[in-house]
C-alpha cells in the first residue's frame, strides 16, 4: 500500500513499521533505543511521529507502529519538535554529564534545564537493550528492577550473577556506554563480577571468557578447536576468501 | 422457603470489608447463638446471612431485618442482646440503632427511607447485601442465571452483543470504551481460541466497588462472562483478582465451585453443548497491572508491564488471541441488560452515558461509602444530598475524582452532571469511580504532589516520558510546597504534562498529568501564592504557612493552647490569646480546634 511520510507517498507492506518505512525511504526519525536486533522496546518515544487517519491525529512510537491502512504520517511537525525537545530535556535532567546524552541534546538545540537536580553520575537511560541482549543470549543475567522512577538495570541482588557469562553483549548494545567494562591483565571485570579472558590463539590478545566458550559450544553444539579473536578472525575468513577467489580464478585460467 | 406465605425473616449482618474491621462477625456470631438458643421455645423464624458490603462503611457494621425492612447503623457488640430481645421477639424497633440523618437530624427506620440509600439506583449492586454470596440459591432466587439461559436457549451470539450494543454500556473501568462495540470487534475475527477477562485488580486507593461485587454477588459477574463467551465462542475466562483481596478471591472461587456443580460453568453448560471455564488469577501486586496489556502479560506469566498497543486485545490479546476484557462492575450489569433489554438500559442515565455507575464516596464527607446512580447526576447532589456535605461545618474546595491519575474539579463545577464525556472535559475522568472530596484546609498544590508521589512508584517506569516526566513534576512540587518554588516553574510543569499525556506508552503515563493540569487549571493563583507570596493559603505546607490569632474573633476560650503540642500559645482565660512564631511547629492543631475561626493563615 501507499502512505504519505511528510507529504511524500511510500510504499509500505501491511504490518511494517513506519520507522523502516521512512529509513528506507532516506526520512530521518531520530531513535535510541530502536535496534533492528533488539527490536519492540518502545522505551525512549523519542521516535514520535503524528499520525493522521480520518482527519484524526495522534501521536505514536515510529518504531512500533504498524502500518495497516493508508496513513499520513508527519515526523517533524511543530508539535512534534516541540515534545521531542522536552523529552531530550527530562534525558539531560536524568544523565546531565553522560557525553552521548549531551550530544543529542546539542543535536537538537536544547540547552539543559537548570530547575533540576541531575544526577552527575548517573549514564544510564534506561532504554532497556541490555536486559533485551543479555535475554537474547539466554543468559538472563540482569533485569530491570522496581518500578516507577526508582527502575534501575540491575544483577540479581545487585550481586554478581551467577548466569552472567561475561560476553560484555550488555556493554556492547549500550547507547551511552553506562556500562562499566574494566579489562586488564588477562580479567574482564563486569556486573562485579570478575572473568579470566582466554587469549587469541594468533595474536596473542586476551578476549574471551572460559564462560562465553562453553556458551557457545552449548549454542552451536560443537568443539571449538581454535580461539580467534574477531580481528584474526576476520583476516583469516579475509586470507581464506582472497585464496578461494585466487584458486577460483586460477582454475577457470582467467590470470594472464 | 417457609411454608406460610410471609416471606422467611432474615436478619443480615454486614460483612464487608469494613464492617468486619468493626467486628461484624462477632455480632453475628453472638446473634446466631442466641437464636439457636432461643429458637428451642421460641418459634421465630430467623436465620443469618453474611452479605456483603452495604456501601454505607462509614456508618457500620450495620444489621438489617427483613421483611421488617428495619436497618440497624453502627451496631455494638453490646447492643445484640437488645436486638435480639426487642426487636425479634417483641418486633420493636430500637430507635437509637436507627439511622441519623446528618443534615435533617432525623431518623429513619429502612435503610431504604433515607437519602443515602433513597436517591440510589442498584444495578450493578443489585443484590449486594441482601444475598449471601456463599448460597448460590440466594442468586437463583433472585433471578440469578435466568438471563444466561435467556441468552443460550432463545438467542443468537449476533442478538446478544445488539442489546449490549444497544444499551449504550460504556466500560466501567476507566476508559468508558462501548462495551458491546468491544464484543462485536472481538466476534468479527475468526481466529481462535478467544479469551473473556475480568478485571478485578481495582488499583485505585479509595475505590471499592470490584472488591465488594467480587465480594457480595460474584455469580452476577459469572454470569456476565459467560453471556459473552457464548457469544462469542469463547471457552476459556481469567478473572484477574488484586492480590490484596483475599475474601472476592475466596468468594469468586467458590462461587465458580458452585456454578460449575448446577451446570452454568464447565462441560455442556445447561446442557446446551456450550462450555465455558473461569480460572482466578492472583494481580501482580501493582497498580499499573490493572492497565490491560499488563494484565494480560501478567495472565501470561510474564512481567506485568504495559506494552505498545497498536494492535487491539480483541484482534490480538491475551496469547496473542482475541480477547475481551471488562471491568467488574461492566460485568455485573450484563445480565440485567439482557434480561431487561438494551432499551430499557439505555433510558437510563445520561444520554452518552448510559446506565448507572457507582462511586465511592470518600474524604471530608458526611456519609462516606459506596453509592450507585443514574450517570448524570450532578456532582452537587451526590456531594451535598447524598453524601450528606462536608464535615465539620467546613467549606467544600474541590472533588478529586478518576483515580490517582485523575483531575481536581472546583466548586465553580459542582453542577457539573457527572458522566464520561463531561468529566473528560472538565480535565478530569470517570476512572473507576472513586470521589475524594476536600475542604477548604486542603492544599491544591500538595494535593498535586500528593497524587504524583503516588504515580512516581506506581508507574511501571518503562518509558522515558512517564518515568522522568513524573520524576521531575514532583520536583517541582516538592520544591514549590517547600517555598523555594520559582518564576518559570508553572510553565514547566505545564511543558512536561503535555508531552507526558501525549508520548507516554500506556494509559498510565498519558493520563499521569492530570492532577497537576487540573490544579493548575483551577487553582492557578494557590500555585502563585505559593511560588511568588511564599504563602500557602490552605495552611498545610509547614514552610509556607504561619498561623496568627485575630483579636477580633479570639474569645479567650483558651482551646488553641490546650491542644497545642508546642507549648507555643499563651493568654490568659477570656483575653487574646497569641501565637510564639518561635515555638510554633505548624501543626494547625489551634486552627482545627478554634470553634471561632480567630486562628487565621497569614
Ligand atoms: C494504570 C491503569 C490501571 C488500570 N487499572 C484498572 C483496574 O484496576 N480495573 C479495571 O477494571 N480497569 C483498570 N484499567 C483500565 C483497563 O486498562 C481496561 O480499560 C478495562 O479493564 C477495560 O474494561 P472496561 O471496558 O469494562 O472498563 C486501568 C488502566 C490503566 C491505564
Ligand atoms: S555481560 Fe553478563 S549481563 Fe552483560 S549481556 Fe553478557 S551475560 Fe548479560
Ligand atoms: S545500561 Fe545502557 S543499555 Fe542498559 S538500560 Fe541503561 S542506557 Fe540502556
Ligand atoms: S506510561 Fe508509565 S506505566 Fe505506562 S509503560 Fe510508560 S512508564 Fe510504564
Ligand atoms: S526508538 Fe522508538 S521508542 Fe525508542
Amino acid at each position: 500500500m501507499i502512505i504519505t511520510i511528510n507529504g511524500r507517498q511510500c510504499e509500505a507492506e501491511h504490518g511494517e513499521f513506519i520507522l523502516d518505512v521512512a529509513l528506507r525511504n532516506g526520512i530521518q526519525i531520530p531513535t535510541l533505543c530502536h535496534s533492528e536486533a533488539l527490536p519492540g522496546l518502545a522505551s525512549c518515544r523519542l521516535c514520535i511521529v503524528e499520525v493522521i487517519e480520518n482527519n484524526w491525529s495522534k501521536v505514536v512510537a515510529s518504531c512500533v507502529y504498524p502500518i495497516t491502512s493508508e496513513i499520513e504520517v508527519v515526523t517533524h511537525s511543530e508539535k512534534i519538535k516541540r515534545m521531542r525537545k522536552t523529552l531530550l530535556k527530562l534525558l539531560g535532567a536524568r544523565a546531565p554529564q553522560n557525553a552521548y546524552v549531551r550530544k543529542l541534546l546539542a543535536e537538537h538545540e536544547v540547552t539543559p534545564a537548570a530547575r533540576f537536580q541531575g544526577d552527575p553520575d548517573e549514564n544510564c537511560i534506561m532504554c532497556g537493550l541490555c536486559v533485551s541482549a543479555c535475554d537474547k543470549i539466554g543468559a538472563g543475567a540482569i533485569s530491570t528492577v522496581y518500578r516507577g522512577i526508582a527502575k534501575k538495570v540491575s544483577t540479581p541482588y545487585d550481586e554478581p550473577s551467577k548466569t552472567c557469562i561475561g560476553c560484555s553483549a550488555c556493554a556492547g548494545v549500550c547507547p551511552t556506554g553506562a556500562i562499566k567494562v574494566q579489562e586488564s591483565h588477562g580479567k574482564r571485570i563486569i556486573w562485579k563480577k570478575e572473568f579470566e579472558l582466554l587469549s587469541c590463539a594468533v595474536c596473542g590478545k586476551p578476549f574471551i571468557t572460559p564462560e562465553q566458550i562453553a556458551y557457545l559450544k552449548a549454542k552451536l553444539n560443537q568443539e571449538i578447536d581454535e580461539i580467534l579473536c574477531e580481528t584474526c578472525k576476520r583476516k583469516a575468513a579475509g586470507e581464506r576468501f582472497a585464496q578461494t577467489c585466487a584458486d577460483l580464478t586460477a582454475s577457470k585460467g582467467l590470470l594472464r | 422457603m417457609s411454608e406460610s406465605n410471609r416471606p422467611k425473616r432474615t436478619i443480615l449482618v454486614c460483612c464487608g470489608t469494613g464492617c468486619l474491621a468493626n467486628h461484624s462477625l462477632k455480632i453475628y456470631h453472638k446473634l446466631k447463638e442466641l437464636i439457636t438458643k432461643a429458637g428451642v421455645d421460641v418459634a421465630v423464624e430467623t436465620y443469618i446471612k453474611t452479605t456483603g458490603c452495604n456501601g454505607l462503611c462509614e456508618k457500620g457494621p450495620i444489621v438489617k431485618i427483613t421483611p421488617d425492612d428495619i436497618a440497624y447503623f453502627k451496631v455494638k457488640e453490646s447492643d445484640v442482646e437488645e436486638i435480639f430481645e426487642k426487636t425479634i421477639l417483641q418486633g420493636e424497633v430500637i430507635n437509637r440503632l436507627l439511622y441519623l440523618d446528618s443534615v435533617t437530624g432525623k431518623r429513619f427506620k429502612s435503610h431504604k427511607e433515607n437519602d443515602f440509600y433513597k436517591r440510589q439506583m442498584k444495578i450493578a449492586l443489585r443484590n449486594i447485601g441482601e444475598i449471601d454470596p456463599a448460597d448460590i440459591f440466594d442468586y437463583i432466587e433472585r433471578g440469578g442465571y435466568e438471563s444466561l439461559k435467556k441468552a443460550l436457549f432463545t438467542m443468537t451470539p449476533e442478538s446478544i452483543i445488539e442489546e449490549v450494543v444497544k444499551s449504550g454500556l460504556r466500560g466501567r473501568g476507566g476508559a468508558g470504551f462501548p462495551t458491546g462495540r468491544k464484543w462485536k470487534q472481538c466476534a468479527g475475527y475468526n481466529n481462535y481460541p478467544k479469551y473473556v477477562l475480568c478485571n478485578g485488580d481495582e488499583g485505585d486507593p479509595g475505590a471499592f466497588m470490584d472488591r465488594s461485587i467480587m465480594e457480595g454477588d460474584p455469580h452476577s459477574i459469572i454470569e456476565g462472562m459467560a453471556i459473552c463467551a457464548y457469544a462469542l465462542g469463547s471457552n476459556t475466562g481469567f478473572a484477574y483478582i488484586r492480590d490484596e483481596y483475599a475474601l472476592a478471591v475466596k468468594n469468586m472461587s467458590n462461587a465458580i465451585n458452585k456454578a460449575k456443580e448446577a451446570k452454568f460453568l464447565g462441560e455442556n453448560i445447561l446442557g446446551s453443548g456450550f462450555n465455558f471455564d473461569i480460572q482466578i488469577v492472583r494481580g501482580g501486586g501493582a497498580f499499573v497491572c490493572g492497565e490491560s496489556t499488563a494484565l494480560m502479560s501478567s495472565i501470561e506469566g510474564k512481567v506485568g508491564e504495559p506494552r505498545a498497543k497498536y494492535i487491539r486485545s480483541v484482534e490480538k490479546g491475551l496469547w496473542g488471541q482475541p480477547t475481551v476484557l471488562n471491568n467488574v462492575e461492566t460485568w455485573a450489569n450484563i445480565p440485567v441488560i439482557i434480561e431487561k433489554g438494551g432499551e430499557w438500559y439505555s433510558g437510563i442515565g445520561a444520554p452518552k452515558s448510559t446506565g448507572t455507575k457507582v462511586f465511592s464516596l470518600v474524604g471530608k464527607i458526611r456519609n462516606t461509602g459506596l453509592v450507585e446512580v443514574p450517570m448524570g447526576i450532578a456532582l452537587r447532589e451526590l456531594i451535598f444530598d447524598i453524601g450528606g456535605g462536608i464535615t465539620a461545618g467546613r467549606k467544600f474546595k474541590a472533588v478529586q475524582t478518576g483515580g490517582p491519575s485523575g483531575g481536581c474539579i472546583p466548586e465553580s463545577l459542582l453542577d457539573l452532571n457527572v458522566d464520561f464525556d463531561s468529566l473528560t472535559k472538565a480535565g478530569s475522568m470517570m476512572g473507576s469511580g472513586g470521589m475524594i472530596v476536600m475542604d477548604e484546609r486542603t492544599c491544591m498544590v500538595d494535593v498535586a504532589r500528593y497524587y504524583l508521589n503516588f504515580l512516581a512508584e506506581e508507574s511501571c517506569g518503562k518509558c522515558l516520558p512517564c518515568r522522568e516526566g513524573i520524576k521531575r513534576m514532583l520536583e517541582i512540587l516538592n520544591s514549590i510546597c517547600a517555598g523555594k518554588g520559582l518564576a518559570g516553574d508553572i510553565e514547566l510543569l505545564q511543558e512536561i504534562c503535555a508531552t507526558v499525556s501525549e508520548a507516554s506508552l500506556c494509559a498510565l503515563g498519558k493520563s499521569a498529568p492530570n492532577p497537576v493540569v487540573t490544579t493548575i487549571h483551577y487553582f492557578e493563583d494557590e500555585y502563585l501564592a505559593h511560588i511568588r507570596d511564599k504563602r500557602c493559603p490552605a495552611g498545610v505546607c509547614k514552610e509556607l504557612t504561619t498561623y496568627y490569632i485575630d483579636p477580633e474573633n479570639c474569645k479567650g476560650c483558651g482551646l488553641c493552647l490546650k491542644n497545642c503540642p508546642a507549648g507555643a500559645v499563651s493568654g490568659q482565660p477570656k483575653s487574646w490569646h497569641s501565637i510564639d512564631q518561635k515555638l510554633c511547629i505548624k501543626c494547625g492543631n489551634c486552627i482545627d480546634n478554634c470553634k471561632f475561626h480567630a486562628v487565621k493563615i497569614r
